[in-house]
Parts: C-alpha cells; sequence; structure tokens
C-alpha cells in the first residue's frame, strides 16, 4: 500500500515536471503579454513531431534534438507575436482568447491533415530502462525529462532574475507604461517572452518523446493541465506554476491510482474547481483576475 | 419606405421562404444541412445571450447541451416519458446546473473564466462515462425507435424535423430580441463592456449573470435533447462533445458577437462551407472543416471583429441609401 503510494508520487512528480515546462509557458505569456495562449499546447505537439522526424528521418536522439525544436519554437515563438499577437493586444477579452484559439483548431488540424491522427512513436536506448530503489522503480527517461525540465526552469529563472532582459520583461510585466519610459521596448520584450515560452513547449515536446506517443491532438492534455496549474499557482506567477503543475502530476497519479485508470484529468478538474470554490485567488493568494 | 418598414419586409420575406423551403428541397442531404443550420444557429443565439451582450466568454456550454440530451433521454427510455416533457425537464436541470456551475465559474473573468467552464463541461462528460447504471456509460445508447410518433418527437420525414429546429430558432431569437429591448439587455451590455464599472453604477452584475447563464443554459438543453431525438444515439463523447461548445461560440463570433442575428448569418456561412468541403472532399473532410473555420475565425478576428453582420448591413445600407453610413456601429466592437 504505501509502496504503491509512493510509486504513484514518483510517477505523478516526474510528469509533473513537463507539466512545469508548459504552464511556465502560459504563465510567461500571461505575466508579459497578458495574454492566455490557448495554442500553447499544439507547441508541444509540434515539439513532438520536430523530434519525431528528426529521430525517424536522421536517427538523432531526443534529447540532441532540444537543440532544433528549442531554437526553432523560440523564433516562431517570437514572429508569431510580432505579427499576429500584437494586433490584438488591448483590444478585449475576446478577440485575445479567440484569436489563440482559433491557432490551437488551425495548427490541431493542420498536423491531422500533414501527419494523420497515427500515434507516433520513438524508441531509445533508455525508453525502457529503470532505476529500481528497493520495491520502487524509477524510469530512466522520465527521470531525464524531469531533470531537464527544471534546469530548463531553473534557466529561466536566472534569465528572468539575472539578466537585463529579464529584468525587463519582469519590468514590462509589471507595469509597461512605466517600463516604456525607461527606455524598454515592450514589443521586443514581448516577442522574447512568448518565444522563450514557445521554447519551452518545444522543449517538453523533446522531452515527452521517448515515453509518450505524438499525434496531432497530443497537446490538449498538457495545455489543460497547465490552465489549471496556472489557476492554482496564482495567475502570472512562475514558481506558483511549478509548484502547482507537480502538484498536479501527483494528483493526477494517485487518482489513476487509487481511483481510476481513466480519473486522472477529473482530479486535476475537480482540483481546480474546489480551488475556485474555496480559494479563488490561487493557492498562493493573489488577484483573481 | 421607412427602415422600419423595409425590416418588416425582410423578416416577413426571410420567414416565408424558410417556412416554404422544405417543401421545394426534398433532398435528405440538404434537408440535413439545413437542420444542422437551424440546430447550430439556436445554439450559437444560446450561447450569444450570455457570450456576445454580456461577454461571458464560455466554452463549456456543452455541459448544458448533454444534460438536456441525457435528461430527456433517461426519462423516455426508464419511465417512457416523452422527449417533449423530458426537454423541458433538460432545461430546468439545466438551469439548475448553471447555478452551482456559475457560482464557481464567475469567480474568475476573461480568459480563465473560459477554461473554467471547459473543464465543468469536460467533468460532466467523465461522470457520465462512469455512470454505467443509469445513463449508459461510455458505449451509450441508441434512442428506440417508435416510427411515425410525433409525440414522442419522432418522425418519418425530416421535414418535420427542420420545423422543431426552426421553431427552437424562432424561441430562440423572439427571446433574445425581448432581452435585448429591455432593461436586462441594457444591464447586459454595461456588464460586456466593462464589469466594474457597471457595478459602480449600480448594476447587480452577478445576479444578472447569474440569470442570463440560467436562460442561455435553459435554451443549450432543448438544443441537446432536439439533437439526440434527431441521429436516434447518445453517448458522453457526443452529447458532451468540445465541438458544441466551440461552434456555439464560433458562429456568433463569425456572424457579430451581440448581436440578434450574428449567430445566424454565422451558421450560415460556416456550415455552408463546411458542407461545400464536404461534399468537394468526401470523408478527409474532418480536418479541413476546422482548418477552414480556424482560418476564417482567424481572419474575422483580425480584420473584423465585429462580426460579418456588419459587413452585410453595410454592403445592404450602401445599396439602399445614397449616403456612406456614420460610424455608429462601432458600438458593436466593444
Amino acid at each position: 500500500m504505501l509502496e504503491t503510494l509512493a510509486q504513484a508520487v514518483i510517477n505523478g512528480l516526474l510528469i509533473g515536471g513537463i507539466y512545469a515546462l508548459v504552464s511556465i509557458g502560459v504563465t510567461l505569456i500571461f505575466g508579459v503579454v497578458k495574454i492566455v495562449n490557448f495554442a500553447q499546447g499544439e507547441f508541444v505537439m509540434i515539439g513532438m513531431y520536430i523530434t519525431f522526424f528528426l529521430a525517424s528521418r536522421f536517427g538523432i536522439d531526443p534529447l540532441v534534438s532540444l537543440g532544433v525544436s528549442i531554437p526553432v519554437l523560440f523564433v516562431v515563438g517570437a514572429l508569431l507575436q510580432h505579427f499576429l499577437i500584437r494586433r490584438v493586444l488591448g483590444l478585449g477579452d475576446m478577440p485575445q482568447i479567440f484569436l489563440t484559439f482559433a491557432l490551437s483548431l488551425l495548427l490541431m488540424n493542420v498536423a491531422l491533415l500533414l501527419f494523420t491522427a497515427n500515434y507516433r512513436t520513438v524508441h531509445t536506448a533508455y525508453s525502457d530502462e529503470s532505476i529500481h530503489l528497493g520495491a520502487l522503480y524509477v524510469p530512466v527517461a522520465k527521470l531525464i525529462a524531469f531533470a531537464l525540465a527544471m534546469a530548463f526552469s531553473g534557466i529561466l529563472w536566472l534569465f528572468l532574475h539575472a539578466t537585463d532582459l529579464g529584468k525587463a520583461m519582469r519590468a514590462a510585466a509589471q507595469n509597461p507604461d512605466v517600463a516604456m519610459l525607461m527606455g524598454i521596448n515592450p514589443h521586443r520584450v514581448f516577442a522574447v517572452a512568448f518565444g522563450a515560452a514557445l521554447a519551452l513547449a518545444g522543449a517538453a515536446g523533446s522531452l515527452l518523446m521517448p515515453f509518450y506517443p505524438a499525434s496531432p491532438m497530443a497537446g490538449q492534455v498538457f495545455v489543460l493541465m497547465a490552465f489549471v496549474a496556472v489557476v492554482l499557482g496564482t495567475l502570472g506567477n512562475v514558481t506558483g506554476a511549478l509548484i502547482a503543475s507537480l502538484m498536479m502530476g501527483i494528483a493526477e497519479s494517485l487518482g489513476i491510482q487509487f481511483v481510476g485508470a481513466d480519473s486522472g484529468l477529473i482530479v486535476v478538474f475537480v482540483m481546480l474547481l474546489l480551488t475556485l470554490a474555496i480559494r479563488p485567488t490561487g493557492l498562493a493568494g493573489g488577484r483573481a483576475r | 419606405m421607412t427602415d422600419k418598414h423595409r425590416t418588416w419586409l425582410w423578416l416577413g420575406a426571410l420567414t416565408a421562404i424558410v417556412l416554404v423551403l422544405p417543401l421545394l428541397v426534398t433532398n435528405r442531404f440538404a434537408t440535413d444541412i439545413f437542420i444542422r443550420i437551424l440546430l447550430f444557429a439556436f445554439i450559437g443565439v444560446a450561447w450569444n445571450l450570455m457570450g456576445g451582450y454580456a461577454k461571458q466568454l464560455s466554452l463549456g456550454h456543452a455541459a448544458y447541451f448533454g444534460l438536456g440530451a441525457y435528461t430527456s433521454t433517461i426519462l423516455e427510455i426508464r419511465f417512457g416519458i416523452s422527449p417533449w416533457l423530458g426537454m423541458v425537464a433538460g432545461g430546468v436541470v439545466a438551469m439548475l446546473a448553471s447555478l452551482p456551475i456559475g457560482w464557481l465559474c464567475f469567480r474568475l473573468r476573461g480568459p480563465y473564466f473560459a477554461i473554467a467552464t471547459i473543464a465543468t463541461a469536460q467533468v460532466l462528460m467523465l461522470l457520465f462515462l462512469k455512470f454505467r447504471d443509469f445513463a449508459w456509460g461510455a458505449e451509450g445508447t441508441t434512442i428506440p425507435n417508435f416510427g411515425d410518433a410525433p409525440l414522442m418527437m419522432q418522425f418519418d420525414d425530416k421535414s418535420s424535423y427542420y420545423y422543431v429546429a426552426l421553431g427552437l430558432l424562432a424561441l430562440g431569437l423572439i427571446i433574445t430580441y425581448r432581452i435585448e429591448h429591455s432593461w436586462m439587455g441594457y444591464y447586459l451590455v454595461a456588464i460586456g463592456e466593462d464589469e466594474d464599472a457597471a457595478e459602480a453604477v449600480g448594476v447587480n452584475a452577478p445576479r444578472i449573470k447569474r440569470d442570463i447563464y440560467m436562460i442561455s443554459a435553459f435554451l443549450t438543453a432543448l438544443a441537446g435533447t432536439f439533437y439526440v431525438q434527431y441521429i436516434y444515439f447518445i453517448d458522453p463523447a457526443t452529447a458532451f462533445s468540445f465541438n458544441i461548445s466551440v461552434e456555439a461560440a464560433l458562429v456568433s463570433i463569425v456572424g457579430g458577437i451581440g448581436t440578434l442575428w450574428g449567430p445566424v448569418v454565422g451558421t450560415v456561412l460556416l456550415e455552408t462551407t463546411s458542407a461545400l468541403l464536404q461534399s468537394w472532399l468526401g470523408s478527409s473532410a474532418g480536418g479541413v472543416q476546422l482548418t477552414v473555420y480556424s482560418l476564417i475565425l482567424i481572419a474575422v478576428i483580425l480584420w473584423r471583429p465585429s462580426g460579418l453582420l456588419g459587413v452585410f448591413s453595410d454592403v445592404y445600407r450602401r445599396m439602399t441609401r445614397a449616403r456612406p453610413p456614420r460610424a455608429e456601429e462601432a458600438l458593436l466592437d466593444g
């Protein structure tokens, strides 16, 4: 019983690391650009397909293809922000929600047309390996994914707190008008933030590939998880999103273990609704807006 | 001829056309498309009451569609109650369900309200997958066929379904028209423009939002009952389909959010596009259809966020008036 519990917590924590990469991206865009990117999951999906094609055509290891998926998605993000998202900033909820929502629908269905609905998998030498800790086992691929996800989150945190551009980003997030007066170009900052968020999604895609199949709809679960994590972790708060993601990974895994295989999502959604009922401002406090 | 006369003339002509349409077009494929247009226009109208006028952008209206569908089906199969009564019962169930759901989701605003509504519809779908004993679980069930039984909302000819759907749409439009021209309509628009400002001038925003959510949920549930009666099948994936939530919002936005006829115009455009794609491409149209829908949506948001209805009324006004229209419809942009 205790071992099952510990095993479920390990599994949940490991996948929670991936959720964190997606959530941090969503919360970064929300915090800086002030929009919710409904298409964030689709960029995880794109990262997965990039990794899949590099692996199947050129035999490149998913971890090596991080070197492709991260920069490609960074550029895609910066361009998207510059040419598309920018046009709806300050226009109210409807255009902002439905532009990224339409983008999500578009990417999913274009992927469906190009790649069909088939599940694509990449098998690596470490896909089936696991480390045994007494009665518990830790899958190596998930452990690597978790460790790198935490490393990328750490790098983002350092970038936000230790570099001029990162500080400019946080300044623009707090008060875009004053930031502009201080000589910060908000559009450049927004493009970098959007790019960085998508780069994280791309990294999540590559990290998932050794143990998770790619499909056009693969991003949906991750974006739903990210939304819940961002609400739980107080909107726009990077550390909050990270902690909430790990908690949700664990909650989902416990749900699967103790309620039923198809109950993972119920547990997560119920967590969201309960949080709204009890503490509408998120676990860390702040404004529910 | 004054504008008012013209409006009545158009409305009369339109009514006459939609009433005789099934007599002129007897092709089953075409009638099926007309029924889909009427049904989705009705769902769009129901969504638009809350999403359009009050700008509470729900992406979870499938919750009420599904509750309506399941209520009438359970009442019919388990208790032999006519879906006509079941339809009203479903509406009431949806209204009651909208109270706790609204209580939770209205704590959030804007995009996070939309996300919370997605979660509620998903939770209901996942729950109905679990309710194997009284709601048939994931396999769903077919609706017993009584042949030509108007009292059980079952008809031999498709044109009867057409008139039922037309009646629903007319109901939705009349309710919208009445609300639009009442104090509630003005309160809704005020909330849609700026909720805090509306509250500051004494609009009881939580109560208005709760009330309009109840009306919107009730109407959406009627559509759910009609739909399962029409396709003779129900399962959680159909009844709580995310596509229902999406299409409800999409037709309203493409047509014109917060306008009486917007959802109707949007549905005619989108469903006609979809039907044409389907006849050209056959079964591969699934991905193509949503690709085209999303491109239309992006185009509308970037170039005409007030919806395509405005484009048509501009053209119409140019044709009927010598002078170009004044900037009055800027109000629609919100």
